[in-house]
């Protein structure tokens, strides 16, 4: 490969060691302006490690790197800034009291020593706004925005800053469908004002969709850069895994029973009303829609996070009362929160004492925990789960995300629910650990347990779920069967759009 | 660390730091016991009175009233519940009530009754803080401040005085050599060591103060452990208090000033972290012991108050800035 003049990035002979691990080995990665280029790989492959270096924020062991034809060393992240190198981060960082405009110039607000000229600054970020085709009031406050919203912020933050690069990890983690699409013309007005833009994802259909060219990292070394053209999803898994992935969404058959959870006419009294579903033993139930529809509110409000103000909820024929998490469990419903981090796990607390917390009370005598209960179940687990690394005792926030996934699973099962509620349990996790967790889902239906999947993915929902309920705007479709859905057919009902 | 470690969506930012985390790991473990003799060695250069059985004894006794409210301190740190800043009037409560009341219904009632109205304080801290929601800090100033007037009207403002030597005597005595109130502190401290480290509430109280959304999504009572924290340091200082009144026998209103400050130095300065999810009583003792030995040392070596506190206030700073930085490190 030669430095030709379009070459935006180039990366040679990169290689980052920590110690004992090399996460990055004689990595090439060059990017062209003008192009959108894919990375992917699974969670641990050097992507993340790759884009600190890019960034800034790691120095390599060896190996140069060029940005537009000339040679550069970055000490810290101000130093790619000022090479108009801009990061568009998974999570938000921005702040949520100020204005969309004030965030759009956080740090590199217009006006001379303490006087901020507002004026202008709102007539830039409208500009900005504009030119993306986002329609948002640059004089709101963030926090009033959705996080859909919010995402297009953080990108027109760096999109202000006229990049020469933009990285995007994993933009459209919390994005649904419809508002991917949004983001994809965005992206593309971007690639054509030249800009070179490096494309993060675990969500293979997005990158054949919006990728000129895709480069696939596998255990810190680069295994192929090539054209977008004439490669598919399974050639992707298959040079991201090293193996063959047969089925993406095996679906073990599971012998339907009765009813298990049943709502009737569920309200909030502001995020959701009206909503009835019901799910068997054996079946897992599919909550679809796009996000802000109301769906994480119904599960949250089932598992008592928030109160109900209307409807009933019952439990194998006996309607429950649920006030807490805690009584929750004891009806027999276990809920795997959509934020990992937030509510998922405990992090300076190792996998078995996060495993355990909610059945600690069974395993104790007199208020004291059994050590050796405490233990067993923690290996029982990590074994059951095949957790990596299997150590109980490691800090769970030393996990990958996959990992830590299958921890918080696994601290639900040892509750023995009766009904258990997915909140995007695959958001954010490699593609062999996202087929570890459908397996583990398609073995607890097997098992007679009754399970609500909550996902943004549509391949997913369709994949995985014998029928599906749709949520728009607080309100839920009737339960629709597998075989008479199709993405088309959930997209019109998530949207409200009539079908063509 | 593995690479896999890192990439945990951007929790872990500051991998970067972590080969330095050994060196750390050992100083965040052994550091105060390396200072502890630090300070005992350089008691015993400059004061030939530093280590004589009585000048021990003596710090052991001050230290156990103190220690007691370390003990449920620590509970508050750890929980994320910041401090409790209502000691001075639940000492005051303990001690004026288990005197005053002792000609009214006699030396042991008034001392459970004292705990009891005590820890009922701490039981309105702790629903303002666990279920209302209310700032501790303001919370327990208010409440604090509120149960101090009540002891000081329901007395006229008066110091009270004990009326039952038998009760004075046992809590100035010795048990097997050791004094009476040092044998207390022990217990307290190792039960609260053992509900801390060894059971479910303790447990519920480290996840509670680690993440206090998860620990609520994983069916933790999060605002029944966040309050039980602020019963658990009432509790404790009632007790404190009660002791304090019949080894001095006398309190007056203002007799638990100062022991806040005492307190959540020593947790602090223990490496119990501020924000909560880490900690442990040893540790907090540890604090304790190294404070009181520096604060003696520096009364034998007749340095002056103002000093002295300077040299706390720098050991606070310093500790609360040790917690950020190790926890940065994700040592802690």
């Amino acid at each position: 490969m030669t430095v030709a003049a379009d070459c935006a990035l180039d990366m040679r002979g990169i290689s980052k060691t920590f110690p004992g691990v090399k996460a990055l080995s004689d990595v090439n990665f060059a990017v062209k302006f003008g192009t959108v280029h894919a990375v992917v790989g699974e969670n641990g492959a050097g992507k993340s490690t790759l884009m600190k270096v890019l960034n800034g924020s790691y120095a390599p062991t060896s190996g140069t790197i060029r940005v537009g034809g000339a040679e550069v060393r970055m000490r810290r992240p101000a130093d790619a800034q000022a090479l108009g190198i801009r990061m568009v981060h998974q999570e938000i960082n921005l702040v949520p009291d100020l204005s969309v405009a004030e965030n759009v110039y956080l740090g590199r607000m217009p006006g001379k020593w303490t006087f901020l000229r507002k004026g202008e600054m709102i007539r830039a970020a409208t500009a900005v706004l504009d030119e993306l085709g986002a329609a948002i009031d640059p004089r709101e406050r963030l926090g009033n925005l959705s996080i859909s919203q919010q995402q297009l912020v953080e990108i027109a933050k760096a999109y202000a800053a006229q990049p020469r690069i933009i990285v995007l990890d994993e933009p459209t983690s919390s994005l649904s469908e419809h508002e991917t699409a949004a983001l994809f013309r965005i992206l593309r007005k971007m690639r054509d004002d030249g800009i070179a833009i490096i494309y993060i994802s675990h969500r293979l259909k997005e990158v054949l969709e919006i990728a000129d060219e895709v480069t696939v990292l596998r255990d810190g070394s680069m295994i192929e850069t090539r054209p977008i053209e004439g490669i598919n999803a399974a050639h992707m898994i298959r040079l991201m895994v090293g193996r063959e992935v047969s089925n993406v969404f095996p679906k073990s058959p599971a012998e339907i029973g009765k009813s298990v959870l049943r709502v009737e006419r569920i309200s909030d009294g502001t995020r959701f009303r009206d909503v009835s579903f019901d799910v068997r033993a054996g079946e897992i139930l599919g909550l679809t829609g796009l996000v802000g529809a109301g769906r994480s509110e119904v599960a949250r409000a089932i598992f008592g996070l928030s109160r109900l103000v209307e409807g009933s909820v019952t439990v194998n024929g006996r309607e429950v009362s649920i006030n807490s998490p805690s009584q929750a469990v004891r009806a027999g419903i276990a809920y795997v929160p959509e934020d990992r981090k937030g509510d998922g796990v405990v992090p300076g607390m190792s996998i078995r004492e996060n495993i355990s917390l909610p059945i600690l009370r069974r395993l104790s005598r007199f208020g004291r925990i059994s050590r050796s209960a405490d233990h067993a179940l923690a290996a029982e687990s990590v074994k059951q789960f095949s957790i990596s690394p299997p150590d109980g005792e490691r800090r769970i926030n030393l996990l990958s995300g996959g990992n830590q996934q299958k921890a918080v699973i696994a601290k639900w099962l040892a509750a023995k629910p009766l009904v258990l509620i997915l909140d995007e349990p695959t958001r954010g996790v490699d593609v062999g650990a996202k087929a570890e967790i459908h397996h583990i889902i398609g073995q607890l239906v097997a098992g007679g347990m009754a399970v609500v999947m909550i996902s943004s993915e549509l391949p997913e929902i369709l994949g995985v779920c014998d029928r599906v309920v749709v949520m728009r705007d607080g309100h839920a479709s009737e339960p629709l069967l597998r075989s008479e859905l199709s993405e088309e057919r959930i997209m019109a009902l998530a949207t409200g759009e009539e079908m063509a | 660390m593995t690479e896999a470690a890192m990439e945990i969506g951007g929790v872990n930012r500051n991998d970067r730091f972590t080969r330095g985390s050994r060196l750390v790991g050992v100083l965040s473990k052994a550091g105060l016991a390396f200072a502890i003799l630090a300070v005992m060695l350089y008691g015993s250069f400059v004061s030939p009175a530093f280590f004589t059985s009585g000048n021990l004894l003596n710090v052991l006794t001050s230290m156990s009233i103190v220690g007691i409210v370390v003990v449920g301190m620590t509970f508050v740190l750890v929980v994320g519940g910041l401090a409790d800043l209502s000691v001075p009037a639940t000492i005051a409560c303990g001690a004026i009530l288990s005197l005053g009341l002792q000609p009214v219904i006699g030396p042991l009632p008034a001392f459970v009754l004292a705990v009891g109205l005590a820890g009922l304080i701490g039981l309105l801290n702790g629903v303002l803080v666990g279920y209302v929601g209310i700032n501790p800090i303001i919370a327990t100033l208010g409440i604090g401040t509120i149960g101090l007037g009540i002891v000081q009207a329901a007395v006229g403002g008066v110091i009270v005085y004990g009326s039952n030597p038998a009760s004075a005597e046992f809590a100035k005595g010795r048990l097997f050599g050791i004094p009476v109130v040092v044998l207390i502190f022990l217990v307290i401290a190792l039960v609260g060591h053992f509900v801390l480290s060894r059971s479910f509430w303790g447990r519920w109280t480290l996840a509670t103060g680690g993440n206090y959304s998860a620990a609520e999504a994983s069916a933790v009572p999060v605002q029944a452990v966040k309050a039980g924290a602020f019963v658990i340091t009432a509790l404790a200082s009632g007790i404190s208090g009660g002791l304090l009144g019949l080894t001095l026998q006398s309190a007056r209103p203002l007799i638990g000033g100062g022991y806040e400050f005492s307190a959540i130095t020593a947790v602090v300065v223990g490496g119990v972290s501020i924000v909560g999810g880490f900690g442990s009583v040893p540790r907090a003792i540890a604090g304790l012991i190294f404070v009181q030995l520096l604060t003696n040392v520096m009364v034998l070596d007749g340095v002056r108050t103002p000093i002295q506190g300077f040299v706390l206030g720098i050991l606070i700073v310093g500790a609360v800035g040790m917690d950020a930085a190790l926890r940065k490190r994700g040592v802690s």
